[in-house]
């Protein structure tokens, strides 16, 4: 871990500011801190952190996703328990007795009920419980409770920043806190270079509940073109590594009728100069990502996707490699120097 | 007696691997009592009371918890692995753990839902489908950190929450060999004789040995049993509720209780004004279902400190319900010792 010692605090202190979707605030001072040592940042009407630095070349807007799945609370039952819908792709597979912080008055401990044995339906081992059948233990009585607690509160999974062998990490909110990671590290690396350059910056809202601080944080940039950061599947035991990436084995350079042929193949070429890793990932359609949003923001931009690997994603352990951010950033930086008319 | 459970959870061991809460039981006790650790692994203590007592009473808690052993390694390098001990799958995919002896980060993976069939967006994947990911490449570096047999345990903390709560792992029964240190480390009335035993959660094996050397006419064990006292969950399914102290068994799927003892538990608790409440459930089962058949029979009684999300990684008790438990079971130890 040795190697990436300075990209793991930067990448842990992300993942430790929290902000699910529609309620980014603690995350967006995190990032508005550590985006305003290379550029004047606002946030804007949606809450999405943007930064703006005028230079030579085109104007590229870089895109990271400042939000993270999680729950939201809908009631507090009569015996304190609270329930709960869920705020973006959570995976109902891996609720039954998670951890989780309640973000209330205060932040406050809590347990997802899990079926006891006694109670346990024949398909119990088998099946998740819908949602609406699970609650979350706070430890209070309803009085207590209502004190704390109010409707529409977020709720985040706990887990902790943890290194494993090598260069990778999990944690909670590694997605998308990675493209984050990689945008600012991408940053660092211009202004080691000294690289004049057009540059937006956006960490945008509501991504996983369908990208609106893409679509309008995009609009208010009215960039030439986009790169946006995100994650995707990596391989693992019940994920073909035929069909996905491989963990360490490089940025993910997206390939997909939404996304711009030249840019993306612009890219693949710059990382084959450069020896930089990478993997293309080829999507049929659109991405799922904010490119969806940004490419047809205003009268349109040209829009890139570069993908970080993630195994487990929306999980509380998220596992990524950090050589993969750090290649998703220099590959960026390189894309970006040749844009902008190369080094000072 | 909180921090003693705070560092009791801490401690790893899985059954067949509980040496390193024997190691600290034995340092908290060494100087309050007698001891001896049989084949199995069972701290055997014997406690001198002020006085001889009538009947020989044994004081059992386990010490192991539910968690994994490593079966195998991938050529990926991704561990598979058994449970050791009743786990529902569903509480470890997507948790992190700590495996073998330098407690190793790993994590329970899962396909995510995004690449899941709608029709099984509720499906638990199945038990050799489960896989631990340490980070490894490959086969070779996780051989450098992993061996197979290693043990595997959750990786949760203690944390105190809400209205005197309690989460930890291993709960169950780290709170009952709490209860027992804080009983030898007390003065008794009477002789008494502790077993911290082994592989209860693998069927009860260390009780068995444990019951049969001490030779006990009574027995009472301490343990943890469900609490269903959760949303969405009706009065008279809830077996035992947090905050209304420990609960005591007429029967469960290992041991229909004497009847006598089980009356007597609840006027005597009545006499000294400790809160106990009915286990309401015939579910379960304990070392007691090991210890009545030991030798020529013992009469056993089980009092258990009602836990929420048993056999989980957040293993849920109000502090409360401990302390009441240590009253109850030491009256009952006096009462035992002379009846």
């Amino acid at each position: 871990m040795k190697k990436y010692a300075q990209l793991s605090t930067m990448l842990e202190a992300l993942c430790s500011a929290k902000g699910v979707s529609g309620a980014e605030n603690e995350a967006a001072v995190a990032v508005s801190e550590m985006l305003g040592r290379f550029m004047p940042v606002k946030t804007d009407a949606l809450g999405s952190v943007t930064g703006r630095k005028e230079g030579k070349g085109p104007h590229i807007l870089l895109d990271a996703h400042l939000d993270q799945i999680g729950l939201i609370v809908t009631a507090i039952d009569d015996s304190g328990f609270l329930k709960f819908a869920k705020c973006g792709g959570a995976d109902r597979r891996v609720l039954a007795a998670a951890e989780v912080t309640v973000h209330g008055r205060e932040n406050i401990f809590g347990v997802v009920t899990s079926t006891p044995p006694h109670l346990a339906k024949p398909d119990d081992a088998t099946k998740a419980l819908p949602f609406d059948e699970m609650a979350i233990d706070i430890g209070m009585k309803k009085e207590e409770a209502e004190k704390l607690v109010s409707l529409g509160d977020r709720v985040t999974f706990n887990g902790k920043y943890l290194p494993l062998l090598g260069n990778r990490v999990s944690s909670p909110s590694i997605d998308d806190r990675a493209g984050v990671a990689a945008v600012l590290r991408c940053l660092e690396i211009l202004e080691e270079k000294g690289v004049d350059c057009n540059l937006s910056v956006m960490f945008s809202v509501q991504e996983e509940t369908g990208g609106s601080g893409a679509q309008t944080s995009a609009f208010t940039a009215k960039a030439d073109e986009a790169i946006a950061v995100d994650v995707s599947f990596a391989s693992a035991p019940s994920v073909s590594s035929e069909k996905y990436a491989s963990l360490g084995k490089g940025t993910m350079i997206g390939f997909a009728p939404s996304l711009d042929y030249k840019m993306s193949r612009t890219l693949e070429s710059i990382a084959k100069r450069e020896n930089i890793p990478y993997q293309p990932e080829v999507m049929g359609g659109k991405t799922g990502t904010n490119c969806d949003e940004i490419q047809v923001s205003g009268r349109g931009v040209r829009t890139a996707l570069l993908s970080v690997p993630l195994r487990n994603m929306h999980t509380a352990c998220e596992v990524c490699d950090l050589d993969d951010i750090e290649n998703t950033a220099r590959l960026m930086a390189e894309y970006i120097t040749e844009r902008s008319g190369g080094n000072a | 007696m909180l921090e003693l459970i705070k560092e009791l959870c801490s401690l790893p061991g899985i059954s067949g691997r509980e040496d390193s809460v024997r190691d600290f039981i034995i340092e908290k006790i060494k100087d309050h009592a007698e001891y001896s650790v049989d084949a199995l692994g069972n701290l055997i203590v014997f406690k001198k009371g002020k006085k001889p007592a009538k009947n020989k009473v044994m004081l059992d808690a386990h010490m192991d918890e539910v968690g994994m052993i490593i079966t195998g390694i991938t050529s990926e390098g991704f561990l598979r692995f058994e449970k050791v001990g009743g786990i529902n799958s569903k509480v470890i995919v997507g948790r992190s753990v700590k495996v073998g002896e330098n407690a190793i980060n790993g994590v329970v993976g899962i396909k995510p839902v995004h690449l899941v069939d709608k029709d099984k967006e509720d499906v638990i994947p199945s038990a050799d489908e489960l896989y631990i990911d340490i980070g490894a490449e490959n086969r070779e570096e996780a051989e450098k950190a992993v061996s197979l047999g290693d043990s595997v345990c959750f990786d949760s903390d203690f944390i105190e929450f809400g209205n005197g709560f309690v989460k930890a792992k291993a709960l169950d029964d780290r709170v009952g060999c709490a209860i027992l240190i804080e009983m030898i480390r007390s003065e008794l009335e009477y002789d008494a004789w502790f077993s911290f035993s082994v592989q209860e959660e693998i069927g009860t094996r260390g009780a068995q040995t444990a019951a049969f050397g001490i030779a006990p006419d009574y027995a009472v064990v301490v343990e943890t049993t469900t609490a269903a006292d959760i949303s969405g969950v009706s009065d008279e399914k809830r077996v035992c509720l947090c905050g209304n102290g420990g609960a005591v068994s007429f029967m469960d799927r290992s041991t229909v209780y004497d009847k006598t003892l089980f009356d007597r538990a609840f006027e005597i608790a009545k006499e000294k004004n400790i809160a106990c409440q009915p286990k309401t459930l015939v579910a379960g089962g304990n070392d007691a279902g090991a210890i009545h058949k030991s030798r020529g029979g013992v009469r056993v009684l089980t009092v258990s400190v009602p836990c929420r999300y048993l056999h989980s990684p957040v293993c849920v008790i109000k502090y409360s319900d401990a302390e009441e438990s240590l009253k109850l079971v030491t009256a009952l130890a006096e009462e035992f010792a002379t009846c």
